[in-house]
């Protein structure tokens, strides 16, 4: 099969026969659908189309946006909904949005420059890093719900955001961090001035008292960098000499505290070397490489974090006459009635009243198909109203829903979730005991030979080998391969991913969404009369032309749409093209049109749908997911390095074992619960087995935050990319298999920093030990080493060979 | 020798403001989006209105008179 043309906005394959275009920078574009080419002339029209030109990545589809219906945009502007996140001063109203839809910095620039050019808007500041929009505007001239609307014409969606607790914190401890690095900066700077002009190498002729208010002053300087900046390295030592562990923090403090403490004796009596320069320089490195660290993890993270929006925003309550009124979901109470129409997600859990439809609940359970529902039936918050209206009596809300259940069972795994062991750290342990004992001996024989200098070396001892590049070695290291990885479409949110993917051993994997593209695809067409496959198919387009079902996404929008469209829930649709009365759909339903026996369908495997007119049946549509192009490499690869594979499916149709098939998984369950497939992981635990599990919905959340290391497909739900340790933003598997290259070229290079920054530490200790070594030395062996660790680490900025 | 008594604590004059400076900046949010400038700033450069606006602003002499002011 040729590979179908990527829509020029999404890309997103083009439908075969589709008809949308748009003019884009001189030439005409294919699009696949009428929400891409909307928002394409919308930018045109703006006169913004350099997007186009600035964009790295693909847009995401407008039509996988959350739906926003106009009335719902509409309960913004009141001003009780405003309240909570809307500041007024005079005539400009002032609010931050969260922004969904923003895959590359062409975005924000396209987001900017739309929004400035509208009457009202008096500023528009969008974050890249957390993907919050900061917006005042005048109210008067541009309701709110007209600049949520606007953002959506550009193929965004704009979510009122208010900072919550958690989001806040995270705010205050990065900008506590870039204060601290800052200071540690500027006053290492003055430190290193005064400090080196007592230093006897550069000491033209400083009088007795100069040497002394130069002490004094730098001993002034580094008190802030020690109790400001370093409080954190302070901290985390307790912590971890309380759990009797020796980490790199203990290192760290040690040599800071002691540098320190010696400075301020030194200071006091005139007598003996100053070490601040080296407190400042060690301060101003490590706080770097946190800072960096810190920064190439949170970037997206933060920003998905708040989106855990699986519900809809509002709903339409029947009143007691029977009137439907869209009101907020929180003024929602059980007992009372909802109206759901087609395309609408579910607000409460609820049992059916009135209505027929199937309800989508792929995300919650796994079934790729929809399930039919008929009055009687119960149904839960968050899945997808498919066909038809439905009246639903609300049973549970909140947190007494399905769903709620499953984002506990995610906070229990996330509790018992085993912690791998990092490299650096077991290094620390043996290196810190090492130093430690040769000080004591050191000491010892000094006090032997000259006791007056004994304290000054074993101090110079301290100093000199205290490990900055051993502290630096894996966080440069780790920062430069996360950098890399968001170049391919990774983004990993929590540190251990990359050394924890060189100790896994077994991984699971979803299907629906994760192995498979998640959407129904149309993979044969069977004519069965004279009219041939292309006839057949833009007939049953012209039919599905405005259905909501993911069925008819499947064919792709139709040139021409049939009139007198009616869907009969569960069993297909029916409507006259060109003055030919068709049917589409189960067998049964389209023969009755022709008053003939329904065929049998001819194969097992996909959803069979038979289109037919009054004379008879036409052909027959299979419709199946779809395996993702690089599955099967990444299986390959997965192989390759030894590891077991599972595909745990909570789909119960014979998909899974058509999959498992196709890849070659010998282990393969479907029809899982979360809770089942929480219990598949604590065996595989229990078994010794270090997990790394692929997935992508709200069922695979618990284990999602269970596994060693988990991994969130792009287009997962919210709430899986929160509890998963990386995001695989790019959707592309192959960027997965690129990642384990990079993880395995991670942990050399951390091996060869720790190597190296070992090998200078036992160099320098003997000339420590015999008191050759002077705060010159110490400085210059430290900034070398270091300096030689960060290059090291930057080898992997290098894109990694495919 | 003497001026050093005079530029310590000028010295530490000056980075007791840039401290305080630096503060204020990190506090007004200057340093909470590291990324979006650096990219917006080369887009507008091949933004034609300021492509137009650049060269405009090149060729003075040509047309003096209906000239619009370079845009950013």
């Amino acid at each position: 099969m040729a590979s179908p043309t990527p829509c020029f906005h999404c890309g997103l394959p083009v439908p075969a026969g589709s008809r949308f275009h748009a003019q884009v920078l001189g030439a005409t574009r294919e699009l696949c659908c009428p929400g891409c080419q909307a928002v394409a002339e919308a930018i045109v029209a703006g006169g913004l189309e350099h997007y186009y030109t600035h964009r790295s990545e693909t847009a995401a589809n407008p039509q996988n946006l959350p739906q926003a219906l106009p009335d719902e945009l509409a309960l913004y502007d009141r001003a009780e909904v405003q309240a909570p996140f809307v500041q007024h001063q005079g005539e400009l109203s002032e609010t931050c949005l969260l922004i969904e839809g923003i895959s590359c910095a062409a975005c924000g620039w396209l987001i900017e420059k739309h929004l400035r050019n509208l009457p009202g808007i008096a500023e528009a500041h969008l974050n890249l890093s957390t993907q919050r929009l900061q917006v005042r505007w005048t109210d008067s001239q541009l309701p709110l719900s007209q600049l949520l609307k606007e953002l959506r014409k550009i193929g965004y969606a704009g979510h009122p955001w208010q900072a919550d607790s958690a989001a806040a914190q995270l705010a205050r401890e990065n900008r506590r961090a870039m204060r601290e690095l800052g200071v540690a900066g500027m006053l290492w700077m003055q430190v290193m001035m005064a400090t080196m002009a007592t230093w006897p190498e550069f000491n033209v002729d400083l009088s007795p008292e100069l040497d002394r208010i130069l002490r004094w002053v730098s001993l002034f300087l580094t008190t802030p960098i020690v109790f400001y900046c370093c409080g954190q390295f302070f901290r985390g030592a307790l912590r971890d000499l309380r759990t009797r562990h020796l980490s790199m923090d203990v290192s760290v403090s040690l040599a800071i505290g002691g540098a320190y403490v010696a400075g301020i004796w030194s200071t006091v009596t005139g007598q003996g070397e100053l070490y601040f320069d080296a407190v400042g320089m060690f301060a101003l490195f490590l706080l770097s490489g946190r800072y960096l660290e810190r920064r190439a993890r949170e970037r997206t993270a933060a920003a998905t974090a708040q989106l855990v929006n699986l519900l809809p925003a509002s709903c339409l309550r029947l009143d007691a006459d029977g009137q439907p009124r869209r009101i907020l979901l929180s003024e929602l109470q059980t007992g009372e009635r909802v109206l759901v129409p087609p395309g609408a997600l579910l607000p409460a859990d609820g049992r059916i009243l009135g209505g027929q439809s199937s309800i989508d609940e792929s995300l919650l359970t796994g079934e790729y198909l929809p399930q039919p529902r008929r009055v009687g039936d119960s149904v839960t918050a968050g899945t997808l109203n498919v066909e038809g209206p439905l009246t639903v009596e609300v049973e549970a809300l909140g947190d007494a829903t399905r769903l709620s259940a499953i984002v506990r069972l995610l906070e229990r795994a996330q509790s018992d979730k085993p912690r791998l062991a990092e490299i650096a750290d077991r290094v620390a342990q043996w290196f810190l005991l090492i130093v430690l004992l040769v000080a004591a001996l050191v000491g010892l024989a000094w006090w032997q030979i000259d006791a007056s200098r004994a304290f000054w070396i074993v101090l110079a001892l301290l100093v000199a080998t205290c490990p900055c590049a051993l502290a630096l070695a894996t966080p440069t290291a780790l920062t430069a391969a996360t950098g890399s990885l968001h170049k391919l479409g990774l983004l990993l949110t929590r540190g251990h991913v990359l050394e924890g993917l060189n100790q896994i051993d077994t991984v699971i994997f979803d299907k629906t969404g994760t192995l498979t593209e998640g959407r129904l695809a149309l993979s044969a067409i069977h004519p069965l009369g004279e009219l041939d496959g292309d006839a057949c198919l833009a007939l049953a387009a012209a039919l599905e032309n405005r259905s909501e079902h993911p069925i008819a996404r499947a064919f792709g929008r139709a040139a021409q749409a049939a009139e007198q469209v009616d869907s009969v829930p569960g069993q297909g649709l029916q409507g006259s093209v060109g003055g030919r009365q068709l049917r589409i759909g189960q067998p049964a339903f389209v023969s009755q049109l022709s008053g003939q026996s329904a065929p049998p369908i001819p194969g097992a495997q996909g959803q069979w749908l038979l289109l037919g007119d009054g004379q008879g049946p036409l052909a027959w549509f299979v419709l199946d997911d779809r395996l993702r192009d690089d599955a099967p490499a990444l299986l390959a690869a997965c192989r390759a390095r030894g590891w077991q594979v599972l595909l745990l499916s909570g789909d119960s149709s014979p998909m899974v074992a058509e999959v498992a098939r196709q890849l070659g998984i010998e282990q393969a369950r479907g029809g899982l619960t979360p809770d089942a497939k929480l219990a598949e992981l604590k065996k595989l635990h229990a078994q010794g087995h270090r997990v790394l599990m692929l997935g992508d919905g709200v069922n695979d959340v618990p284990v999602l935050a269970g596994a060693d290391i988990s991994v969130a497909m792009g287009s997962a739900t919210d709430l899986a990319k929160t509890s998963a340790d990386a995001v695989l933003l790019s959707n592309r598997l192959s960027s997965l298999v690129q990642a384990f290259g990079l993880a395995r070229r991670t942990r050399r290079i951390i091996v060869e920093n720790l190597v190296w920054a070992s090998l200078y530490n036992g160099l320098v200790l003997p000339f420590a030990a015999l008191g050759w070594i002077t705060p010159i030395w110490a400085a210059l062996g430290m900034s070398l080493s270091s300096l030689l660790v960060v290059l090291n680490a930057l080898r992997l900025t290098r894109s990694p060979k495919p | 020798m003497s001026a050093l008594y005079i530029l310590i604590p000028v010295a530490l004059l000056l980075v007791g403001f840039a401290i305080w400076l630096f503060f204020w900046a990190v506090d007004s949010g200057q340093y909470d989006d590291l990324e979006g400038p650096a990219h917006s700033i080369l887009f507008d450069d091949e933004d034609p209105m300021h492509k137009a606006g650049v060269e405009q602003a090149q060729k003075p002499d040509e047309r003096p008179d209906n000239q619009e002011p370079p845009r950013a």
